[in-house]
């Protein structure tokens, strides 16, 4: 049944575009050809699946996650691999879009025979995901480390089936509100993507208000696949008609960017928070592109990390993720290529990628010389207290799903993200 | 000689009531189009706000709101439905597909009512909002907006397609029945045109034997003029009176 369910998905998904990517490996041969009888898992390689954006508006997200994830990978098969297999990413691309995520995801699970899902891109795509998984929860395909910090994922009935690494969109939305509420801004409004992910910040900012006793100040909303040349005027009118002090924004790169961009032109001249999800150097390219003054566009901005800013060389795991993304200088396999992209040397995506890289590298190694899915879960719960080599040490069980939980806060200063220290100065 | 006065009020009563049936069936038509799709459309909205109302159940207990709107999301992408939204008991707007924002009309409307109601929202268009429970409205309710535009142009397109074929039975039907009509002016013309020779005392033509022949009522006539004006059966006719005539 289930064979002729992947026969069926190979010539559904014949043309479609898809491409493995060998760190150093020899062996080309498929997952399904194993040897050792493990899913996904040959003596020589480990087989990942990852669909994410790589096409679009918001390809940079896709690009950098895989750029920092492929550093870390990169070094480990030049070091031997795990236990001597390699780890080898199957990708395809989704350009950010649900339906395709499901059909890469149905190939890489029924055809691909993956041994697991990695370093996903958005809300709108896993949340379309995460009842797959737990359709085929028989045989325990997990999805590590997604590039969302929504809460699907993270709480049932799904959240069995991932692991997270980041903190998630309720933990950044509520560390803005707090700073603003705390430097005085109490009127906040919201600008989100019309889809999961918007809801799913609309709705941690609106908690978050509430436990202070606050309402939204007003709302606003786009379609996903915006892109930066698109008007954002409308939103920004409908915002500036409830006059806030400050504007979260729930969005991706390029539509934040365009609601910046108006936002200035229209003299809705505010703070304008984004989240981790933002592509923040994607969005700092699209706003210095205009040709204006860059400051004029990104003095209002405060985005929200959930990495360190990879400037800070005082961090062990950021010295080593500028090492090695010098070293290897990964780029997306042109097969995947639609539309030009140009890759930043270091930014918060990739890094994130690098982390999850890293952390996922140390799972596969716990699980032993014989990896199997059944023992996977049990290796992720032996990670207690781990350190990543970013100050703050993971741990997950069976109640702790989400590997971090700190927010890192920074604006714009001198054409770069730096982080924000002092929240009531930066207002003032 | 052409027969053009008799078969003028019968071409034109063939008109007339083939008008007639063509406007009556195309009325009926309309109406009973309309109707039914406008009625399927509304069920089919009315159907969909309650299976979203019923499976909201669930994902709104666990304030799982990007799940909500994953599946809003979903059901928008059907034919004809232009927005969903959904209120909290209290009238909180939980997820909606509205872009760029809540328009003011909704804003303003009840927030618990589920009864069918038409909106015009300047910008959108026109609407038919159905509403549906959830958990008896203790949870809040589901609201559908079907585009009637959308609607109207569906059920104007299926309406057309029936008036199109209509028209093509009445184009037929009218040909048809000129044809049948000059079927039967044909020989009556050649009678009128043997008639008149004869009372000129002219040349009947080569046609005569043709008419005379005929087993019908013009067949009859032409020998019955032949018998009165008294001509010889050689001239092209039998001589012999008509059996009417006997």
């Amino acid at each position: 049944m289930r064979r002729g369910l992947a026969g069926l998905l190979a010539v559904s998904f014949a043309g479609k575009k898809g491409f493995e990517t060998i760190f150093g490996g020899a062996n080309m041969a498929s997952a399904q050809e194993t040897e050792t009888g493990f899913a996904g898992a040959t003596d020589d390689e480990i087989v990942l699946g990852m669909s994410a954006a790589f096409s679009g508006p918001s390809r940079g997200l896709g690009s950098e996650l895989y750029r920092g994830a492929m550093a870390y990978f990169n070094h480990v098969n030049d070091n031997g691999g795990v236990a001597g297999r390699k780890i080898t990413l199957k990708l395809y691309d989704d350009g950010y879009q649900p339906d395709p995520c499901v059909r890469n995801t149905m190939k890489l699970m029924l055809e691909d025979n993956v041994f697991l899902l990695f370093g996903y891109v958005g809300t709108p795509t896993v949340t379309r995901v995460l009842p797959l998984l737990k359709k085929f929860q028989d045989e325990q395909v997990y999805l590590f480390f997604p590039f969302t910090g929504a809460q699907p994922q993270r709480e049932p009935p799904y959240g069995d089936f991932a692991f997270n690494l980041r903190a998630s969109y309720r933990q950044e939305t509520a560390g803005l509100v707090n700073n603003f509420l705390a430097a005085g801004k109490r009127k906040i409004g919201v600008f989100y993507q019309a889809d999961a992910y918007g809801r799913s910040g609309w709705a941690g900012v609106r908690a978050a208000l509430d436990r202070h006793g606050e309402r939204l100040a007003g709302e606003a909303t786009y379609r996903r696949g915006q892109r930066f040349t698109g008007s954002m005027r409308e939103q920004v009118e409908i915002l500036k008609s409830n006059s806030p002090d400050a504007v979260i924004c729930i969005g991706s790169y390029a539509a934040c960017a365009a609601f910046a961009r108006d936002a200035v032109d229209r003299d809705l001249r505010v703070p304008i928070a984004n989240l981790s999800f933002v592509g923040s150097e994607n969005m700092l390219q699209l706003l210095s592109d205009l040709g204006e003054d860059v400051e004029t566009y990104s003095r209002y901005l405060v985005n929200s990390q959930v990495v360190p800013s990879y400037e800070d060389t005082s961090i062990p795991a950021v010295r080593e993720y500028r090492e090695l993304m010098e070293r290897y200088d990964p780029s997306v396999p042109e097969e995947l290529v639609q539309e030009s992209y140009s890759p930043f040397p270091q930014s918060f995506v990739s890094l994130e990628g690098f982390l999850d890289a890293k952390l996922m590298t140390e799972i596969l190694r716990r699980l032993g010389g014989s990896p199997d899915r059944e023992g996977l879960e049990e290796a992720v719960f032996s990670v207690d207290n781990y350190d990543l080599g970013i100050g703050e040490r993971v741990s997950f069980g069976p109640d702790r799903r989400q590997g971090l939980q700190t927010v890192y806060y920074t604006v714009v200063q001198e054409g770069r993200f730096v982080t924000l220290e002092d929240w009531q100065g930066w207002l003032s | 000689m052409k027969i053009q006065k008799l078969f003028q009020r019968t071409r034109f009563g063939i008109f007339l009531l083939f008008g007639v049936i063509v406007l009556c069936t195309s009325a009926l038509c309309i109406y009973t189009v309309d109707t039914q799709l406008t009625a399927e459309y509304e069920t089919n909205s009315q159907n969909i706000a309650k299976s979203v109302a019923d499976a909201s159940v669930d994902i709104l207990l666990n304030r799982n709101l990007a799940t909500l709107q994953s599946m809003i999301d979903q059901f928008v992408e059907i034919q004809g439905i232009r927005y969903i939204y959904i209120t909290s008991e209290n009238g909180e707007y939980l997820a909606h597909t509205f872009v760029p924002g809540i328009p003011e009309e909704i804003l303003a409307s009840d927030h618990a009512s589920t009864e069918p109601v038409e909106r015009s929202i300047p910008g959108l268009g026109d609407f038919l909002e159905v509403g549906s429970p959830i958990l008896a409205g203790v949870a809040g309710t589901v609201h559908v907006g079907m585009d009637q535009d959308e609607v109207a142009l569906k059920i104007q397109r299926a309406i057309g397609q029936q008036v199109i074929l209509i028209c093509i039975f009445l184009v037929v039907g009218v040909l048809a029945s000129i044809w049948l009509v000059n079927l039967a002016a044909k020989p009556l013309a050649e009678l009128l045109a043997y008639a008149v020779n004869i009372a000129g005392n002219k040349e009947t033509g080569n046609g005569t034997e043709d008419l005379l022949g005929r087993d019908d009522e013009v067949g009859d006539l032409a020998r019955l003029f032949r018998h009165i004006s008294g001509r010889s059966p050689d001239s092209g006719a039998t001589g012999a009176p008509p059996e009417n005539a006997r």
